[in-house]
């Protein structure tokens, strides 16, 4: 029996052009929580997925329990005791919390799936480990905390002994992390190994007993916690130190821009829809909405920018009321968006950079005359973007679906930033790029700010909203349970008011 | 360049490919495949009358992949096309029979007025259901093509029969002249590489062609900039029944002088067949579409000289069609690129995600 | 007008409807799995010429029927492969094959039985009707019930198994899954690729049924292009019914009610073009009025203006 339950040696994998992982090592230990970390880009999720099956190695070599594997699917690393849960949750919102646990090993009687002796065995889990979910209800309607545990009971239920999380924590309010901890060191008080993905150094530093870095594809080195410190992780995972706390600049703040009067909207999910919201924002200030994904913002943002029809009250930018008018029209009135999804809404992936570039400006002198398409102006224009957002590759005629997340995110704020003359949407800008990216987007929109540009910001990410804003409205089930200055915020009262929790949140 | 090159050498491969079955099912018959496409080409090409069919036939081709790659370029799949054809037809024929008050010249423009409405508003159905209310085009175009069959042979049978044997209607009183007679090859063919070229023009090189192929591509995108989907989706699928309109106008001023019965029956189908050789790239249809009106009028001499039934031209055809559709078909060369589309294009990217439709575009393929 | 609504119209409308109701299940499989099949219209083609070939030739109904089967089997999984090997566009492949069904059958016509246009004969064997004795003395009953063809009895049948095996069973619901959130199932372990070949078999099974009672129970002849848009009647169906086997069925029943009731009005002097046009214009009015009320439902609720539950 080897010392390792999982070993992963000199791993290759590219994805076409491009090496996800050049030099991957990894082990892990039985009883273990063991956290790989790296920044975005670094191949830490390819990793696990190669070792869950999801796509063929190139080369390397993956034991389990000290059996050399030739080659694996998900199927097999299941029956061998692996499970996984994914970043994006992968759970069928049409079905039931009871159907998606047993998808894949239903037991049966006949012909028929037997629904009791399903229930009796995934309740015996539930029971085991104190976790609170609900088996009848469809996914579509439980909350993202509730769908992370449907996850874990389902790695449990295929009888997993090694769980893989990939980035639990980035949906999740502080307090959800809390709980998510005591459940993950339940399971290792259980015998269970746990691998731990994540880009936050200090919950790494809570949960971990040793932890693995990655830095562009490349294996960096393993640490025992005792032995380290946020500090010195942070230095092997980007090579260099990195200040991402930019000093802020001066509020100087003008009249308002945006005003947002008792919003009403439609939403995707009932907590998602948008409940009378009002705020403002002055000129020249960001102002960041916290909140837990799918709480409405997205809905909030769409009927901000008219994307999605405001039911009941009004938005008025700078005066003049722009509810329900077309997203064109409310370009026209000095408002740009950076959408929170940039391959969906931020970018046509089938065009080039240079004509993504100049999108929204396309009817626009000197983009057009007559109807006709001045392709010389938008190169012209898109070359200049180019070197100023460092866009790379610098080939504008380059299609942007050949672009890593953090330069067809830096296309997408090139093109709005330069548009924005009197508010900036910006929604998730450093979602999924790299960290150098992350330094200039953020430090782009003080820039937009110090414009004299009111700055609407969504984020996720609370590090970023308290590191970016000058004022924080917190949302949660589509209405805002708190605003303030961002003096006066901290993780622990943003978190209690995105979990609704208004009254602790007063008293803290 | 190297695309158009790679997508030329494509295109000459399956269309080798679909000959090569086709000899196999004429071998299979008993006859001998070489004498047979001989005899095809010769159908073809032998002789002025010969010549001028074939051209005939390819100026309703020419038409409608036009028609078929315009809506195709905003994301739509209009089958309706034929029926576009049928009732640009009956309407083009209804003006030509009985607005002989008009001078000649007016009157042949009224004609095409006349079909171009009629295809613009008949389009406009299933892109409305399309874009407001995501009802599949697919599914309404074809059952909609019943329709226009059927309304075109009731007009043709009853109020606006000519009393002869054949279904078919008075003569119009303006034609179009012929070129090459007695075969039916007319100056249509000029009005058609005219909106060919106009067509060409406006996807390359206009900013409604940049939104045409914005929202094509990512009607998401396009709503979220400034364009609206909705409304572009259903411009060109307009534009489309428009150049289907006049397809049809043509073949009832052009060919055959008056209204006949079930004159458009496939017509539709071969120029989206040609449209969707090349993936709907205008530039390149009227090529498939000349390919496939030399396969439509030999046919006919193939079956009279040999044994061999010129159904087996709808086979070729349609087993080519089936062929080309196969994206990673005939790419031996590129196995890096395909196993860039089974993972993620990026590795900072998650895994792609297959998620549905949420409807809200309205123009994106259903 | 009693001429028009009376017990006999019940069956007609049934009748009428079968054929449909058949292609609807072909296609309501694969839609499970979030495949359109738009080929339906020809994997049901190519099974009725096959079952009025073999019928004609072997004398033996069911051995058409079967042949008629596996030729709506090798249609379908011509779109599968190009489909999911090759990637294919569904909507190109499936014109394509629909297409090809009209080509091959035309051509196998006129090679193979050496006919044109329709191809009738006597020695067509066609699908027995079931007689049933005890029915007679029922006036009522026996109008609506007795002399159904076998098949008609087989698509109740086919509609039930349908439902049971997509809701009750294993297989159904990694069906589902997959056609819901195909990442989802195969990280469950599902061979996603292989659940939709399945998917897309079993449809050109069930199409190639629904080609051989066209053309050897619904009538006894083979003509070229025989389907006339049915296939597309049964997409729309599909989507009529939400893919739903049940809901399908319904929607087809009412294609089928247009199509006779229609069929009555001719002896009244109503125009055959338009006659024959009722049913195009019914399925197309039907399938625009639900989707439309589909969608005014999905807005209502995601409504903030509506309060939860």
């Amino acid at each position: 029996m080897s010392e390792f339950s999982i070993e992963m040696k000199d791993i290759v994998k590219s994805f076409g052009s491009v090496q996800a992982v050049k030099n991957g090592q990894f082990t892990l230990k039985q009883g273990e929580i063991h956290s790989l970390i790296g920044e975005n880009g670094a191949g830490k999720s390819t990793m696990m997925k190669l070792l869950y099956g999801l796509y063929p190695i190139d080369s390397g070599e993956i034991r389990v329990n000290g059996e050399l594997i030739k080659s694996i699917d998900p199927k097999k690393a299941i029956s061998m005791g692996i499970g996984m849960v994914h970043q994006e949750f992968m759970l069928v919102k049409e079905l039931t919390v009871l159907e998606n646990i047993i998808l894949g090993f239903e037991p049966r009687k006949g012909m028929v799936i037997d629904f009791d002796a399903a229930r009796k065995m995934v309740q015996e889990y539930i029971d085991r480990y104190g976790m609170d979910v609900q088996l009848n209800k469809k996914i579509g309607q439980i909350s993202v905390g509730e769908a992370q545990r449907v996850e874990i009971i389902k790695t449990l239920c295929r009888g997993a002994n090694i769980i893989i999380l990939d980035e639990p924590t980035a949906v999740l309010t502080p307090q959800e992390c809390t709980q998510l901890f005591v459940i993950l060191k339940s399971l290792r008080e259980s015998g269970k190994s746990i691998i731990f993905i994540s880009h936050k150094l200090n919950e790494v530093m809570d949960i971990s007993d040793r932890i693995s870095v990655m830095r562009q594809g490349q294996y960096i080195g393993t640490v025992k916690k005792e032995n380290t410190s946020p500090a010195d992780l942070a230095k092997m995972m980007i090579g260099r130190e990195v200040f991402l706390n930019i000093e802020k600049t001066k509020v100087n703040t003008g009249k308002t821009v945006l005003e947002v009067k008792d919003l009403w909207t439609s939403g995707e999910k009932e907590i998602s829809k948008i409940r009378g919201v009002s705020l403002d924002v002055k000129a020249g200030e960001i102002v960041g909405i916290a909140g837990i994904d799918g709480n409405g913002q997205s809905e909030l943002i769409e009927a901000i920018t008219g994307l999605r029809a405001v039911e009941k009250g009004s938005v008025v930018l700078d005066g003049e009321n722009i509810t329900n008018l077309s997203p064109r029209k409310i370009r026209g009135h000095g408002m740009a968006h950076i959408p929170e999804d940039r391959n969906t809404r931020g970018l046509n992936r089938g065009m080039s950079i240079e004509d993504n570039l100049v999108a929204d400006k396309i009817d626009e002198k000197p983009y057009a005359s007559h109807f006709c398409l001045k392709k010389d102006a938008a190169h012209h224009f898109a070359e200049t973007m180019a070197e100023k957002f460092d866009i790379r590759p610098r080939n504008v005629k380059a299609l942007t679906s050949a672009l890593s997340g953090g330069n067809a995110q830096k296309v997408v704020v090139a093109r709005e930033v330069t548009s924005a003359t009197k508010l900036l949407v910006a929604s998730q800008p450093t979602r999924g790029v790299d960290i150098g990216a992350i330094e200039s987007i953020r430090s782009t929109l003080q820039e937009v700010k110090s414009r004299n540009i009111g700055v609407l910001l969504v984020s996720a990410d609370l590090e970023e909203i308290l590191s970016l804003s000058d004022r924080i409205v917190v949302m949660y089930e589509g209405r805002i349970t708190g605003r303030m200055r961002a003096e006066e915020a901290t993780e622990e009262n943003l978190g209690l008011l995105m979990m609704g929790d208004v009254d602790q949140a007063k008293e803290e | 360049m190297k695309q158009t090159f790679k997508n030329s050498r494509k295109i000459l491969l399956t269309m080798l490919l679909a000959l090569g079955i086709g000899a196999i099912f004429i071998l299979a018959i008993g006859e001998n495949p070489l004498s047979a496409y001989g005899a095809l080409l010769r159908g073809a090409f032998d002789g002025k009358l010969k010549i001028g069919t074939t051209l005939a036939a390819f100026t309703p081709l020419l038409l409608t992949s036009c028609a078929f790659a315009v809506a195709a370029q905003a994301g739509a799949f209009n089958v309706g096309v034929e029926g576009e054809v049928f009732l640009g037809g009956l309407v083009a024929a209804y003006i030509g029979i009985n607005w002989g008050f008009l001078p000649k010249p007016i009157l042949l423009v009224a004609c095409f007025a006349g079909a171009i409405v009629i295809g613009m508003l008949w389009a406009l159905i299933p892109a409305i259901l399309k874009a407001y209310y995501n009802i599949s085009e697919v599914c309404v175009t074809i059952l909609m093509n019943s329709v226009a069959l059927y309304i075109t042979s009731y007009f043709v049978n009853g109020p606006m029969s000519a009393g002869v044997a054949n279904a078919q209607s008075l003569p119009v009183l303006v034609t179009l002249p012929k070129i090459l007679p007695p075969s039916n090859f007319n100056a249509g063919i000029f009005i058609a590489i005219v909106v060919q070229l106009l067509i060409i023009f406006m996807l390359k090189k206009t900013t409604w062609g940049y939104k045409i192929h914005t929202v094509g591509t990512n009607p998401m995108h396009a709503e979220y900039i400034g364009i609206n989907p909705k409304k572009v989706f259903i411009h060109s699928m307009m534009l489309s029944g428009a150049i289907g309109g006049i397809a049809g106008c043509i073949e009832v001023l052009g060919v055959h002088g008056y209204f006949l019965n079930n004159f458009a029956v496939g017509l539709g189908t071969n120029g989206m067949l040609a449209a969707l050789i090349v993936k709907s790239n205008v530039a390149l249809a009227p090529i498939m579409a000349f390919f496939l009106a030399v396969l439509k009028s030999g046919a006919m001499g193939m079956q009279q000289s040999t044994g061999v039934p010129k159904s087996i031209v709808d086979t070729i055809t349609s087993v080519f069609i089936i062929i080309a559709t196969m994206e990673l078909l005939f790419q031996f060369k590129d196995k890096k690129r395909k196993n860039m589309e089974s993972g993620p294009a990026s590795p900072d990217e998650t895994i792609p995600v297959t998620k549905k439709d949420d409807g809200k575009a309205g123009a994106s393929r259903g | 007008m009693d001429n028009i609504f009376n017990a006999s119209l019940i069956y007609a409308t049934f009748r009428s409807a079968t054929p449909i109701i058949f292609a609807a299940l072909c296609a309501t499989i694969t839609q499970q799995a979030d495949i359109l099949n738009i080929g339906t219209e020809g994997i049901m083609l190519t099974g009725a010429f096959m079952a009025v070939a073999i019928s004609y030739l072997t004398g033996s109904w069911i051995l058409a029927v079967l042949v008629a089967m596996i030729a709506g089997l090798l249609i379908a999984m011509i779109m599968a492969v190009g489909h999911l090997k090759y990637k294919s566009e569904i909507c190109a492949i499936g014109m394509g094959v629909n297409l090809f069904a009209i080509a091959i059958t035309k051509f196998l016509l006129n090679t193979w039985l050496g006919k044109s246009g329709t191809f009738m004969d006597p020695k067509i064997v066609p699908i027995p009707h079931v007689h049933l004795a005890f029915l007679e003395q029922i006036p009522f009953l026996n109008v609506i019930f007795n002399d159904w063809c076998i098949m008609e009895w087989l698509v109740i049948v086919l509609i039930v198994f349908v439902w049971f095996m997509l809701y009750k069973t294993r297989w159904g619901l990694h069906l589902r899954a997959v056609g819901k959130f195909p990442d989802a199932a195969q990280v469950a372990g599902i061979n996603v690729n292989a659940v939709k070949y399945q998917a897309m078999a079993i449809s050109g099974l069930l199409g190639g049924l629904a080609g051989a009672h066209l053309s050897l129970g619904y009538s006894q002849m083979f003509t070229e292009n025989m389907t006339n848009n049915r296939g597309f009647m049964g997409v729309a169906a599909m989507f009529f019914g939400g893919a739903h086997p049940v809901y399908t069925s319904i929607g087809c029943l009412v294609f089928g009610f247009a199509d006779s009731v229609g069929a009555r009005l001719q002896a009244y002097g109503m125009p055959s073009e338009i006659v024959l046009m009722m049913p195009y214009l019914v399925t197309i009015v039907v399938l625009a009025l639900s989707m439309i009320s589909k969608k005014h439902t999905e807005k209502k609720r995601k409504s903030s203006l509506q309060t939860a539950k």
